[in-house]
């Protein structure tokens, strides 16, 4: 019997021995590239940062907690390059992290933000900064790196698209709405009533806004595609979707602005001068995938599309050429979500 | 014979010195689980009741048993879950009426206070179906039972202990052999401000306060009992409420989280004797509300859910063998929440024989159970089971049970408003279980009990919200699950003169498999369900000398995945707490003093990810007692 419990201890001990988990020693080859944000799961703090190398061809995952010792927080939502730095904004950590993005070290960290969505680039020195729970934008002194003011829209935002000297902010959760803003003045100048839920929007060649309205939660509205006159504010067209369950998000447009994409259970293509909506997928959807965020690339219109799966493991980048043919399938993080080229004039992408 | 132990007024830790042994009663209330043979159910010991009479049903469980908990930290919701089966698939039952939230289908049991209640048992498996149904993994049943003598027992347990926590617990009990009443009352709280570290930070290792983590708990039971030489009446009344501050996880600014917690529960039950059948009537009223505030997402939740049962039971012999019962159960919900788009209402009704036929060393229970679930009668559920004492007279038995029980969805699966989806089909699991038991004196200070079981569960249509056609997530009948594994428990009790020692030891092994994917990309196929732990230990030593009495609990609680694919986990941990204390005699009256301190060596884990769990804290813990 003494033997039994003895081993029994003896096994406890053992077992209770296991190792903190040694970050990975990661090398990758630098060049242009694709930095993917994973977004992880809400509050559980496990959001990444991933790296595609045109170079290589190969992903890496993790680096930023490789860079920096620590994880990137909940819920990184959407990155934006500037120059030698790319702005990362963590949603549910009211962060954002200032990198470089060569190295992914931090160089600072705007903090004290509530509900960060995404982030648009006015001058040098100036940013605005969407959010998701409260009813105003955030101003960004780029200098200090800090919240140097706030812009009440009385709603909450999400998409930031600068066109001349006007912001378009949208009002996604439960609204109905995109805002305009002079941004000299950083005051409200108008509003322009859109289809319900304009999750995300695109500036195309002709000086044309086009929002995505996925027509809500509840599904009481089908999902409508807005071409919008930036000079007027006027709606010049609309394009209604065909069912209550087309829920179309993340609508791109590639580098000459004149193809926008989204994704609506595939990834669809239309052209701007197009008279309806497109009827089906350039790249389907296959059972278990779930297409979540979607990129293109601006030097050669490769479709980067990512699979969030069950949401609850690692998931997919795929890359597809401007044709739509397969090129690559790289495992990325938990939930794979927004990306930003970077790339360089000099660097092979076909 | 059968001795029931005054838990709620004995003393300190194991002394069985303190049982009080007295007669059977003549009418019990008519449980129809207790001698099916061929399952495996447990009983927490009187000591280990009173030990954690002021600390929650969480700590007790997570310390003392088989069943795998999740805790968000102190204060914080606590799920507890099975053989890799979800904290849905545990009933808590109070008196053998299931008390789980209607909308989550599971409960909270950091709300519980251990010394609320007199007994607990816990069913595993197929052992779950004799008290309920959509116990897929076990029921854990806490029983409050009378003690019928004429003493007047008053007691006071009063603890203090780190991060200001203290907490009150009053109980007295009264009457005399036909009538009793015990009334118990409760209040406690913590600010919960203790020091963890900030694994988001993994370099600096920064260790920081937890802030927003304060509870607020109170609550009053109060229980008649009166009984003749063939009826047995009781009533019961159980109230409380928690108000708390949740703390964020960690790496994320505080959101202002906040839960109000309220619970009514009433009970009446009437048992009664002819000849040699018995009825037993039980209508229960259970209201529960449950306020959740996020100043940051701004959200208002609010619900509010009342549950209706009526449960009548029937037994009666047939020859000298068998025995046959009857149980009929109705329970009905009513939700209000700003989640479901209207008041929302729900009827599941069921009829459930049962017939036991134990002759010489063979034992046998079949059950069979028809669910009527909002109309639609749905696939009868059924256990068999069988029993064999291996030697006259010797307590080695064989246990083996096969059993199916289906759980239905529960409200919010069905009717949350984005994403609840009314279409569901029952979830249900085949369940198999063998079981090797012994309890067997060995010499005359010496007694050896031993148990090892293995289990399987094949679970079907598992209920998962799942990102889908919609922008919510909805509740879909996804995943297979296959469950394996094995118990093992073994306990040495040692009495010789005023020393008693008990040392107990288990290991629980859990292969908990996702089952086969609809998917090609998906990697979760055959991999360790999320939260599982594959290895569970557990280990203590409890001793008494005269007055004094002492324990150590060791607990480890393996590596546990975070995603599905197991691309990402939490680290092990194995947790010790040491106790010493005395009870010293006072006319009549006892004082009993005791000093705790959990989590012995300072580790730093983590339940849920992200979710800190204290380093070592102390509490100190006086029982005073008055008989009359």
């Amino acid at each position: 019997m003494k033997t039994l419990i003895k081993t029994a201890l003896l096994f406890l001990l053992v077992v209770s021995c296991i190792k903190d988990p040694k970050l990975p020693n990661i090398s990758y080859t630098m060049g242009g590239g694709v930095i993917l944000l994973d977004e992880g799961n809400y509050r559980s703090g496990n959001g990444s940062l991933s790296f595609y190398s045109y170079d290589s061809s190969k992903i890496y995952n993790d680096l930023f907690s490789s860079a920096n010792g620590r994880p990137l927080g909940d819920v990184p939502n959407s990155v934006l390059l500037k120059d030698t730095k790319a702005y990362i904004v963590v949603n549910n950590s009211g962060k954002i992290e200032v990198i470089d993005p060569s190295t992914f070290v931090s160089k600072a960290t705007i903090e004290n933000l509530k509900s960060p969505r995404n982030m648009a680039i006015l001058s040098d020195t100036k940013a605005y900064v969407t959010s998701l729970s409260s009813d105003s934008v955030a101003i960004i002194n780029l200098t200090s790196n800090t919240v140097s003011g706030y812009i009440n829209m009385h709603k909450t935002s999400e998409s930031i698209i600068v066109a001349g000297s006007k912001v378009f902010i949208s009002n996604w959760a439960g609204g109905k709405e995109v805002m305009v803003i002079n941004f000299a003045n950083d005051t409200v100048v108008d509003s322009i009533q859109v289809g319900a839920e304009p999750e995300s929007m695109v500036y195309d060649r002709n000086g044309r806004l086009w929002v995505l309205c996925n027509g809500g939660y509840a599904r009481k509205d089908n999902a409508v595609l807005y071409e919008i006159n930036a000079t007027t504010n006027r709606i010049e067209e609309k394009y209604i979707f065909p069912t209550i369950d087309d829920s179309p998000t993340c609508l791109n447009i590639d580098s000459f602005g004149q193809t926008l994409y989204f994704i609506d259970k595939g990834v669809m293509r239309m052209d701007i001068g197009s008279p309806s909506l497109p009827t089906g997928p350039i790249i389907e959807q296959g059972g278990g995938q779930y297409y979540y965020k979607l990129a293109i690339n601006p030097l050669n219109g490769d479709i980067l599309v990512t699979d969030a799966l069950d949401f609850a493991q690692q998931g997919y980048l795929y890359i597809y050429s401007y044709r739509g043919d397969f090129v690559s399938k790289q495992k990325a993080g938990i939930i794979p979500g927004s990306m930003c080229f970077n790339l360089t004039i000099n660097s092979q992408t076909n | 014979m059968v001795f029931f132990l005054p838990v709620h007024y004995s003393g300190q830790i194991s002394t069985d010195l303190d049982t009080i042994k007295i007669k059977e009663v003549v009418i019990s209330r008519n449980k129809p689980d207790t001698e099916a043979s061929g399952y495996k159910k447990t009983k927490i010991d009187s000591s280990t009741l009173v030990n954690y009479s002021n600390r929650n049903l969480s700590d007790m469980l997570s310390e003392n048993t088989d069943i795998y908990i999740k805790s968000y930290g102190m204060g914080g919701t606590s799920t507890v879950a099975f053989r890799g089966t979800t904290a849905s698939h545990t009933i808590i039952d109070w008196n053998g009426i299931n008390i789980n939230s209607p909308m989550l289908g599971q409960s909270d049991l950091s709300l519980f206070p251990v010394g609320l209640v007199d007994d607990v048992n816990i069913y595993f498996g197929g052992a779950s179906m004799l008290l309920n149904n959509g116990g897929i993994g076990g029921t854990i049943n806490l029983e409050t039972a009378p003690v019928w003598n004429k003493e007047t027992v008053i007691s006071l347990n009063s603890g203090i202990g780190s991060f200001g926590s203290y907490s009150e617990l009053l109980k007295v009990k009264t009457g005399n052999n036909k009538f009793q009443t015990v009334t118990k009352a409760f209040l406690q709280g913590s600010e919960n401000d203790f020091r963890y570290l900030n694994t988001q930070s993994i370099q600096s290792r920064i260790t920081e306060t937890r802030t927003n983590n304060q509870v607020s708990q109170r609550g009053f039971v109060q229980e008649f009992y009166y009984k003749n030489s063939e009826n047995l009446l009781s009533a019961r009344f159980w109230y409380q409420s928690a108000d708390r501050n949740l703390s964020h996880p960690i790496g994320i600014p505080d959101q202002g989280e906040k839960q109000f917690d309220q619970s009514l529960r009433t009970m009446l039950n009437y048992d009664r004797v002819v000849g040699k059948s018995n009825f037993s009537l039980t209508s229960a009223w259970v209201m529960d509300r449950m306020n959740y505030f996020n100043h940051v997402d701004t959200i208002d939740s609010r619900n509010l859910s009342k549950m209706l049962t009526l449960k009548a039971g029937f037994e009666n012999p047939i020859g000298d063998f068998t025995k046959l019962k009857i149980v009929l159960d109705e329970e009905s919900n009513v939700i209000n929440s700003v989640n479901y788009t209207h008041k929302t209402t729900r009827n599941t009704a069921s009829a459930s024989a049962i017939i036991e036929w134990n002759k010489a060393r063979v034992g046998t229970t079949i059950l069979i159970r028809e669910i009527l679930d909002r109309q639609t009668l749905l696939i009868p559920d059924f256990s068999a089971a069988l029993q064999l004492r291996l030697i006259n007279a010797q307590e080695y038995y064989i246990k083996a049970n096969l059993s199916r029980n289906s759980k239905i969805p529960t409200m919010n699966d069905l009717f949350y408003g984005s994403g609840g989806n009314p279409d569901l089909k029952n979830e249900y699991s085949l369940i198999y279980e063998i079981s090797y038991e012994m309890n067997q004196k060995i010499s005359v200070p010496l007694r050896l009990k031993y148990n090892l079981t293995f289990f399987r569960y094949a679970i079907d249509d598992m209920i998962q919200w799942q990102p889908g056609e919609q922008i919510y997530w909805t509740a879909e009948n996804i995943k297979k699950v296959i469950s394996s594994g094995a118990e093992s428990s073994l306990s040495v009790d040692y009495k010789y003169n005023h020393l008693n020692a008990t040392i107990k030891a288990g290991y629980i092994l859990t292969l908990a498999k996702y089952g086969e994917s609809k998917y090609k990309n998906d990697n979760s196929e055959g991999k360790q369900l999320m939260y599982v732990p594959v290895n569970q230990a557990n280990a203590s030593l409890r001793m008494g000398y005269k007055s004094f009495y002492t324990s150590w609990v060791s607990s480890f609680t393996g590596t546990r995945y975070t995603a599905t694919d197991n691309s990402a986990f939490l680290n092990g941990y194995f947790i010790n707490n040491v106790m010493a204390g005395m009870k010293l005699p006072l006319k009549s009256s006892s004082v009993d003093i005791n000093f705790n301190v959990e989590n012995l060596f300072n580790i730093n884990y983590q339940s849920i990810a992200n979710y800190p769990l204290p380093g070592r804290y102390y509490n100190i813990k006086i029982l005073f007692q008055f008989i009359k």
